[in-house]
């Protein structure tokens, strides 16, 4: 309930007022004015907001509502981002503008969450000795509930956080002259440095048309080169903002309308979800190229030809790769959604866009922007478009190439732009991860009738469908369907023509008959399956421990701890792997009587210790199954939740000991799961790039499939590309039969990605 | 048998507390129910017998053994859980012969064994037959009675059934209470029964302790308990009661007077306690069905109440009468072969034996 004051009800709009008005006031004196200066108008705004919320302000309006909260916690990361990097002009403005928006959703939280809380502690002054909370804490913890506890903690502390804290620490390394320990970081948020070139090189544009021999045009996108920082910035939001509207709309079409194939579509809609590094990148170089047949199309029409490069590159690529992400997301969430609140709403006279915009898609969205983040991470992280498009500006390649230049040393300004990424990665991943737990609830039916709200669709609608959203879905499917043609030749490697009668096996049959090219798919399959029974055995143990311990702080964290290797970027472990490895031997070394041997056994796996010691194999198993454990962990706790604690209890209750129970009454119950949990997190690791072409580039004898694909696009050779897509053809391959078998016998829908 | 004894047992959940200094003593093959409203703390007390909770205060005593920080599967109790818990991937056999598979080493035990006396238990919960059925293809009755077969196969020294019957249909449920009691009482098992419903617990106990918001108020025979309620949270709980506040204006032996302003009279009832005469303001509970019509032509009398029929519900054995009787009204039970309509005026006398006072004004105290 809005409170009512002496002056007048306050409402939302005396934010947006208030929002306003700041932003003007900073935009027309910007000119003139210092930071000083500048930090009064930051106070007016905070200042005003906290009267408005003083006076009434209804803060639950923000905290509650799907949308604003959600555009609450974009605002902050959008401030923050702001502020370090300095920009100016309008996007400050911008920045200002929600200032008051955000201000008031700080302190409703805190006045949500923080008093009441702090108020029933002194109110319920129950005193229980500490000692009996000991003894009740130990009581719930058998033997072997503590294995899996201390084991999956150990695990993921030391594989997990100690590397990416070598990593951070490295980042404040600096060279001997510099007194100044943030020296790396400034060197990467001085505005002007590469990094950050708030203006753009004089002459450069989005796009540009130029002159063909035989006087055609070309018009050529490219992309404005911000600086890499920035550069990766942008095109991250730009994906994940395209993918999304692109998912939803996908999603709302093939969940709601029932159309002639709807099926079919379906099933298209998810081939890009198929993972082909390189090779899908690649395809779409060659599509939209100046001899493509996107070209042809325009050059038809308009009289030019057209060419994506660069960072315009990446972005094509990778929102054709990951839109499907939202995709599945969106359309799980829609008909997830009680048709009854639809219903309600349309009783109430809603209909139409309305409908849509005011009930449909606020309940929709915590389940979207789960895939969203994961899109913006995927994006950040992503290394084969860049590649691709030798794109170096971005923060992802310069990751990669200062990891193969200087053979086994990495500088720390290179961990400090790993801290960059993983700090902007783990902040969405954290901020969303709490705005869909905060929200999980919604979606909770109260029984009634359950029947998805389909509508046939009318001629219009069917015209829509079949132009424009089947083109949409076989255009984004073209990159995999066109690894297949690449890899049979049937497209050549350049240019672009569809020659049906040069169809040819050739390359398949290298792959299996040159020992060295097999050698990488022996690896894959090799470290891919120690990986995955590495992963399913600590998924099980914190999967386990998570659902069936509730103790403060540490169940929690533990929780935290196994999802958050999705957000860290392949790169940041990677680079966290180099330090980690590079000094575990030196560790033991000063250990008397064992710290010499166990110096000799672990000194292969330290990076610089040479190119035919060095172990890269161990690291990489050891790298995959942290990396890929969220995915095997998803569906391991899936299972256990499906096991209700009383069919537990009744075990423990007749004298099963905990193992008994979970080995002979819980496993057998979730071994679909387990086993579904597995095979997914085969999919993963078997395609998995970052850390295969870094640490795996070390050792390019016991480096995976992906990195013979990347470096067969490095090499440049025309066949080498078709071999790497005959690889592209085995991965496919290889998720195909993965897939099916989840689907078909263990009848699990593949829910692909989620928060 | 095992008597089991919980002394100032207190469970905190957080914000919540569930269980409130909580002290009961359960004799050896008695037969014992928690009975209180939804959330009161009922399963919790049952769980941390079991050993799956431990309380934050007070501790639990299997006879003279202190068992608080036993683990449960070192308790030899066995629950029935309200949802059975019945392990979907296994068939009825091997739910059943679980306990005594787990106790093989220590019994002794070869798997003829275990077939002897898990044929036995099925025996006695009528299953014969389905022992090859896998749960889901058992109705709600069988599985209850699965439920039922693998506690009691492993002779357990306390049996715990938390709401054993609440997802059975009327007539199943009445029909299964008796068995449960036919049962307990031939094996003469030490039982903790968990139910929100009074008449199950009336006809099924021995003795019923009602709890509310984690605290135990009473507990005692269902005589007792439903003639004497020493609280009025009981007295409104258990059966249907007319509730009044009003001012004991004299005391003889354990009748006190009460005068009652809305209804314009004093009436006559047993005091719970001596507090009663402590008390300024009381509360009197009458139960429709203890009250009797009596002729209109009949003298001065105690505890003689006058009204007008408000409003009159034919329920098959009764007949719910609402007389208006001053500035408000009473439920009373007349006999159904009566013929009443509304706006006629009947006499009617309320023993004092069944009338009581209790010292309390509000359910809070
Ligand atoms: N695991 C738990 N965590 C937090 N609170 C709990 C937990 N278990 C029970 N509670 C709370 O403790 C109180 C007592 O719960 P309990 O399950 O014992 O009630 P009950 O009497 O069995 O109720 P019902 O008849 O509905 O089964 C309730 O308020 C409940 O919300
Ligand atoms: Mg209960």
């Amino acid at each position: 309930m809005p409170r009512r004051t002496g002056f007048r009800h306050v409402s939302l709009k005396d934010l947006y007022i208030a929002g306003l008005v700041t932003a003007l006031i900073y935009y027309l004196l910007a000119p003139y004015i210092e930071w000083t200066t500048e930090i009064l108008i930051w106070v007016l705004g905070i200042v005003w907001a906290f009267l408005l919320f003083k006076s009434g302000l209804d803060y639950r309006r923000i905290l509650f509502s799907f949308s604003m909260s959600f555009l609450a916690i974009i605002g902050f990361i959008y401030t923050f981002f702001i502020l370090v990097l300095q920009i100016r002009g309008i996007p400050r403005a911008l920045a200002l503008f929600l200032l008051p928006l955000l201000t008031v959703a700080v302190l409703g939280y805190f006045k949500q969450n923080i008093i009441p809380t702090i108020k029933i502690k002194r109110l319920y002054k129950i005193h229980v000795p500490l000692k009996r909370r000991i003894k009740t804490t130990l009581y719930k913890l058998d033997p072997i509930m503590w294995f899996f506890l201390i084991g999956g903690s150990l695990v993921l502390i030391v594989f997990l956080i100690t590397p990416v804290l070598l990593m951070l620490l490295n980042a404040f390394v600096v060279p001997p002259y510099v007194k100044d320990i943030f020296y790396n970081f400034e060197r990467i948020f001085r505005p002007g440095s590469r990094y950050v070139r708030l203006t753009p090189p004089p002459g450069s544009s989005l796009y540009r048309f130029l002159p063909l021999k035989g006087g055609e045009k070309l018009l050529v996108i490219t992309g404005v080169n911000y600086g890499i920082l920035l550069n990766s910035m942008i095109n991250a939001v730009v994906v994940t903002s395209v993918a999304t509207v692109l998912g939803i709309i996908v999603a709302f079409i093939l969940a709601r309308y029932d159309f002639p194939g709807r099926t079919l579509f379906r099933i298209l809609a998810m081939i890009p979800l198929f993972v082909t590094p390189f090779v899908n990148a690649y395809v779409i170089r060659i599509l939209f190229g100046p001899y493509g047949p996107i070209s042809a199309i325009t050059d038809a029409l308009f009289g030019w030809r057209i060419e994506i490069k660069s960072l315009a590159g990446v972005a094509l690529a990778q929102i054709m790769a990951f839109y499907p992400i939202v995709y599945l997301n969106a359309y799980s969430s829609f008909i997830n959604i009680d048709p009854s609140m639809e219903e309600q709403a349309e009783n109430l006279g809603s209909k139409g866009l309305k409908l849509f915009l005011t009930v449909t898609l606020p309940l929709a969205l915590p389940g979207i922007v789960a895939g969203s983040i994961l899109v913006f991470i995927f994006s950040l992280e992503d290394l084969g478009a860049p590649i691709v498009f030798q794109e170096p500006n971005l923060m992802s390649y310069q990751i990669y190439s200062g990891f193969t230049t200087e053979y086994g040393i990495v500088s720390p300004e290179l961990a400090a732009l790993g801290f960059v990424m993983l700090f902007l990665a783990a902040m969405g991943f954290l901020a969303i991860r709490s705005y869909v737990g905060m929200r999980s609830y919604a979606m909770i039916s109260r029984g009634g009738r359950w029947v998805i709200r389909e509508r046939r669709l009318g001629p219009l609608g069917l015209a829509i469908v079949y132009l424009v959203l089947l083109p949409l879905i076989l255009f984004t499917a073209m990159p995999q369907i066109g690894v297949i043609l690449l890899a049979f030749n049937i497209i050549p490697p350049t240019g672009f023509s569809l020659q049906w009668d040069k169809a040819t096996p050739q390359y398949f049959v290298r792959l299996f008959s040159d020992p060295a090219v097999f050698r990488y798919i022996r690896n894959t399959l090799m470290y891919a399956t120690i990986a995955v029974v590495l992963a399913t055995t600590v998924a099980i143990m914190i999967a386990y421990s998570v659902s069936r311990t509730k103790m403060k702080v540490i169940t929690p964290t533990l929780d935290t701890l196994a999802t958050i290797p999705l957000a860290i970027p392949g790169l940041v472990i990677a680079l966290g792997y180099y330090y980690f490895f590079l000094a575990l031997p030196n560790v033991f070394k000063p250990i008397p009587v064992i710290g010499e041997p166990l110096y000799k056994l672990l000194f292969p796996l330290s990076p610089v210790s040479g190119p035919n010691t060095f172990q890269a194999w161990i690291i990489l198993i050891i790298a995959y199954s942290i990396r890929k454990l969220p995915f095997v962990t998803r569906s391991v706790y899936a299972g256990f939740q499906q096991v209700h604690h009383a069919l537990e209890e009744a075990a423990l209750n007749l004298g099963a000991s905990r193992s008994r129970v979970i080995f002979g009454v819980v496993m057998p119950l979730i071994f679909t799961y387990i086993l579904s949990g597995a095979i997914v997190g085969f999919i993963y690791i078997s395609t998995e790039v970052s850390t295969s072409i870094t640490i795996g580039g070390l050792r390019d004898d016991q480096a995976p499939m992906t990195f013979y694909m990347m470096s067969q696009y490095k090499g440049g050779t025309a066949t080498g590309v078709q071999v790497a897509a005959a690889m592209g053809v085995l991965l496919i391959l290889i998720q195909l039969i993965a897939i099916l078998i989840i689907v078909l016998v263990f009848k699990q829908r593949y829910a692909f990605i989620g928060v | 048998m095992t008597r089991v004894r919980l002394e100032n047992v207190t469970k905190i959940y957080g914000r919540v507390i569930a269980v409130d200094n909580v002290t009961f003593e359960v004799e050896s093959g008695e037969l014992f129910t928690l009975l209180g409203p939804s959330g009161c703390g009922k399963t919790t007390t049952l769980r941390i017998i079991a050993g799956f909770e431990v309380p934050e205060h007070g501790r639990v005593y299997f006879d003279e053994n202190d068992v608080t920080y036993l683990k449960p599967y070192h308790r030899n109790t066995a629950m029935v859980f309200q949802n059975y818990a019945l392990w979907p991937h296994m068939t009825v056999y091997d739910n059943v012969a679980y306990g005594l598979r787990i106790r093989k080493k220590v019994l002794k035990l070869t798997e003829e064994d275990i077939k002897k006396r898990v044929r036995e238990v099925l025996e006695l919960v009528k299953l014969e037959g389905l022992e090859d059925r896998y749960p889901l293809q058992l109705s709600g009755g069988q599985q209850q009675r699965v439920a039922l077969a693998r506690a009691l196969v492993v002779q357990p020294s306390v049996l715990l059934l938390d709401e054993p019957l609440s997802n059975l249909d009327a007539k199943l449920r009445i029909e299964m209470r008796e068995e449960i009691k036919r049962i307990q009482k031939k094996l003469g098992i030490t039982t903790i029964y968990v139910t929100h419903d009074q008449i199950e617990a009336m006809s099924i106990s021995d003795r019923i302790a009602v709890m509310n918001k984690g605290k135990l108020l009473q507990y005692g025979s269902p005589r007792e308990i439903y003639f004497r309620p020493r609280k009025l949270f009981v007295a409104d709980f258990i059966g249907r009661s007319n509730i009044y506040v009003g001012e004991v204006t004299g005391v003889e032996d354990k009748y006190a007077t009460v005068y009652i302003e809305e209804l314009d009279s004093h009436i006559k009832g047993v005091m719970v306690s001596d507090e009663v005469k402590s008390r300024k303001k009381v509360s009197v509970v009458i139960r429709p069905e203890t009250v009797k019509l009596v002729e209109k032509s009949i003298g001065k009398m105690e505890n003689l109440f006058k009204g007008k029929i408000d409003l009159a519900m034919f329920m098959g054995e009764k007949i719910e009468t609402r007389v208006k009787i001053a500035n408000s009204s009473m439920i009373i039970y007349i006999p159904n072969y009566m013929v009443v309509s509304p706006g006629e005026e009947i006499v009617f006398h309320i023993p004092p034996e069944n009338t009581i006072v209790i010292p309390e004004i509000t359910m809070e105290d």
